[in-house]
């Protein structure tokens, strides 16, 4: 059930409907058993995985409150961490890691699994882990209903790709639950209609382009070619995941629940360590405050710090998936970012906005590409000097430049965020201005998959 | 509660808005002006504008206008030839791949009065209803075809008159909101805008004198063989593959199992239009087209009703002899397996002329 679907709506109001007329008390219960059921209309059988490790990590929550710290303490955390690592590495990285050692055994064929990915297990374990975590470091009261946490993992706004919520702000909104303001519901529809637009309007059809490209690279020589290729990926992306995670913002809002923002125009991002601040940012924060900051952060000197970029980003990498082209996107990003600190760059409109818009591009090729062979091909094409042609039609281009006149106004106006408390013609103009475009441009009828859904 | 209110104000605003830029695109002539005329919805638009235009000026006269898709293929200009000798003006409103539930709505705009025309001639390859792959209940074109001709009352209605649940949606999103239904057209508009404009007022100024003037190609199936019974075929000599490919098409239509599906389709929408004239003086007459260069002997014909056959019990319902047009069904007069050729156009727009001038009490037919 894509968030972009009929029925997926139909879902939505039954869930809100029957949140709203039950008892208090009871609802955050419908919530729960709506969860569940929004997993198990894409795949029941992995229902029983989902709840084998929430029962581990609420398990080990409680373990970890009653235990004074120590050794066994941090026994108890490592065969949570372990339980969590193991899941995600069998499920997502176990064909990757059979076929590298093979090939480095010298072996032709390697073991091979045939298993599909749990829908959002990477996010899910992410966000259990965090709590795990933040119960270890005494952050965080360990949750006494199994319901609760349950509900803390499986909560389907933000079950499949994120944003990644950490257990305080959930909690807290959870125990403290209060009916949404209509300025909390409005603002809600609007990121909803928001998102919507995002993915049908703008990154269903950018995709077009980058698909058609992408599965024809050497059929489409020249560096105009490869240029307009690899920006209608590095949009679909965006627009992708950001579309995504601000219908699951807005959902949530409607349901009285408040997540942290993901996306802030990142391609308006002056430096690459701007762009991070910027882009994905639940999975940024999570791998500074338990990757990078337990690494030692920058502390330990100029060096070090390269080193933990480097280890932040290459695991940031290879968490999109289990392939070297994510963990050279990581690389790339690492490098980028230890270049950055190296060498002092500054933010400085419009120049550094453009070159770090570039930058990200470059990376893109190695995180769509289908293999390294491909990475290669396309940079080859985007630096040859053969020009070749461009490959977005007038339409888009024109897509594209609204985009870009919004995110700007957005980014000094904050215009997007003052139009739920503005009169009702001014939110009722934006709502119809954003339908409309899904009606003239939206891609219908074929639920396109969200990116992110295969993460 | 005045939460609630806000809230289910702006969203019903919200709803209003979007709904009247629409409307106002979509329901003015602002938009549908500028149909690329090669389109469905914009051939359709033009026929309908042509033959609007051509009532204005022509009302006095003694007009039948024809319906029918591609198979009906006459020329009202050879047909006109015998003016006046048959007192009747020919014109056809029939657009290529059209069928009842298109003829409807192009009817309804065309002939609001439903008392324009001496005769509104219904071309049918079969007075059986004989059914073929598709549900003709569940073509997606048809919302493509009339889209510009709905009305917001028609919405669910026309949306009901499909079968397939996806369909039914997206029939009533369209109904609603016709910019989904047109998308495809504005994005190619953007692309470029101003040889759009070129091309329909282009197309528009010159719509009537191409169409009245066609030329239909000269290309014949000539030696064209087939065995009913097994199915094979011999190609004319000098075959293109789009002629052995129209043969398949046929074959390949041929043998499935008789649901009534057509004939329930012909009740609902032939019934609609013939209802539109009940008690009216235009009379409306259903003619058996010519088939194909060698069509299917009646016995293999294996259908479960026969609705035109039932029609024309009511009072201004005539068939046109089923046989009158056998004699055409000639290779040497097709161009592929179901469309005639220049040579079968011109012998067979006159013969219709005459015929139907006939069975108004005109010439007579034969």
């Amino acid at each position: 059930m894509l968030f972009h679907t009929p029925q997926f709506f139909l879902f939505l109001i039954a869930t809100l409907a029957l949140f709203y007329v039950s008892p208090k008390r009871l609802g955050k219960y419908v919530l729960l058993a709506a969860s569940y059921f929004f997993y198990a209309t894409w795949n029941y059988k992995f229902l029983a995985l989902l709840i084998a490790l929430t029962a581990i990590d609420y398990t080990a929550g409680l373990w970890l409150e009653r235990i004074p710290p120590g050794r066994r303490r941090k026994l108890v955390l490592i065969l949570s961490l372990a339980a969590n690592l193991s899941f995600l590495g069998f499920f997502k990285y176990f064909n990757f890691l059979a076929a590298n050692l093979a090939l480095i055994a010298g072996r032709s064929g390697a073991l091979r699994l045939d298993v599909i990915l749990p829908l959002g297990i990477s996010f899910h374990t992410f966000q259990s882990m965090s709590y795990v975590i933040d119960v270890y470091r005494g952050e965080q009261q360990a949750v006494r209903n199994p319901l609760d946490y349950a509900l803390f993992i499986c909560f389907f706004p933000q079950l499949v790709a994120g944003p990644i919520v950490r257990a305080r702000d959930f909690f807290r909104d959870l125990w403290k639950w209060q009916r949404p303001s209509s300025g909390d519901v409005l603002h809600g529809l609007l990121l909803l209609v928001l998102g919507l637009t995002k993915k049908m309007a703008f990154a269903d059809q950018f995709a077009a382009v980058a698909n058609g490209y992408f599965a024809n690279v050497t059929g489409n020589p020249g560096m105009l070619t490869a240029w307009s290729g690899v920006i209608a990926f590095g949009l679909q992306i965006y627009f992708d995941f950001s579309g995504y995670t601000d219908m699951a913002i807005g959902m949530a809002k409607l349901l009285g629940f408040h997540f942290p923002i993901n996306f802030r125009r990142p391609y308006l991002a002056g430096t690459v360590t701007e762009f991070w601040r910027r882009w994905h940012i639940s999975l940024s924060t999570w791998l500074r405050d338990y990757l990078y900051i337990p690494l030692g952060g920058n502390r330990g000197g100029r060096w070090l710090t390269y080193r933990n970029l480097m280890i932040t980003m290459l695991l940031g990498g290879l968490w999109h998936g289990a392939s070297w082209n994510f963990v050279v996107w990581g690389g790339y990003q690492g490098a980028l970012l230890s270049a950055e600190r190296a060498l002092g760059i500054r933010r400085g409109y419009p120049f550094t906005v453009v070159t770090t818009f570039a930058l990200q591009m470059i990376g893109w090729v190695f995180f769509r590409s289908a293999d390294m062979g491909q990475s290669m091909a396309v940079l080859r094409q985007m630096f040859a000097p053969q020009l070749g042609h461009n490959l977005f039609t007038p339409w888009q281009i024109g897509l594209a430049l609204i985009a870009l006149a919004a995110a700007v106004g957005e980014e000094y106006l904050e215009w997007f965020e003052r139009i739920a408390r503005r009169p009702a013609l001014a939110f009722a103009s934006a709502i119809c201005g954003m339908l409309f475009l899904i009606e003239i441009f939206g891609v219908l009828d074929q639920a396109i998959p969200f990116i992110y859904f295969q993460f | 509660m005045p939460r609630t209110r806000r809230i289910v104000a702006a969203c019903f605003l919200s709803v209003v808005l979007w709904f009247g830029v629409d409307a106002l695109l979509f329901r003015t002539n602002l938009y549908p002006s500028i149909l690329e005329p090669d389109s469905t919805a914009g051939e359709y638009e033009l026929v309908l504008m042509r033959e609007r235009e051509f009532f204005k000026r022509h009302s006095h006269e003694k007009i039948v206008t024809t319906l029918g898709n591609s198979q009906f293929a006459y020329l009202p200009r050879l047909a006109n030839e015998l003016t006046s000798q048959t007192g009747y003006v020919f014109r056809h409103a029939g657009v290529a791949g059209t069928n009842p539930r298109t003829w409807f709505y192009m009817m309804r705009d065309l002939d609001p009065t439903a008392d324009r025309y001496e005769a509104l001639v219904i071309g049918l390859s079969s007075f059986d209803d004989e059914d073929g792959p598709a549900n003709p209940a569940d073509g997606w074109y048809d919302l493509h075809y009339a889209i510009v001709r709905l009305r917001l009352a028609d919405t669910l209605d026309f949306a009901r008159s499909y079968e397939d649940s996806h369909l039914r949606w997206v029939a009533l999103r369209g109904g609603i909101f016709k910019g989904f239904v047109l998308q495809r057209d504005i994005q190619e508009f953007l692309s470029a805008p101003a040889e759009r404009i070129r091309k329909v007022r282009a197309d528009r100024r010159g719509y009537e004198y191409w169409t009245y003037t066609f030329q239909e190609s000269e290309r014949s199936m000539s030696g064209f063989q087939i065995d009913w019974q097994t199915g094979r075929y011999t190609p004319s000599p000098d075959a293109d593959q789009e002629q052995k490919d129209s043969v398949q098409s046929v074959l390949y239509r041929r043998g499935f199992p008789q649901s009534g599906k057509l004939g329930a389709f012909y009740r609902v929408w032939l019934g609609r239009l013939l209802d539109r004239y009940r008690g009216s003086r235009t009379k409306i007459i259903f003619v058996r087209l010519p088939r194909g260069p060698v069509p299917a002997p009646d016995g293999m014909i294996r259908a479960r009703s026969a609705v035109v056959r039932e029609f024309a019990q009511r009072p201004n319902v005539m068939l046109c002899p089923e046989r009158r047009f056998d004699e055409l069904e000639r290779p040497e007069l097709f161009k592929d397996a179901i469309h005639l050729n220049r040579a079968g156009i011109a012998r067979f727009s006159p013969m219709l002329a005459e015929q139907i001038a006939g069975m108004l009490g005109g010439s007579t037919g034969n």
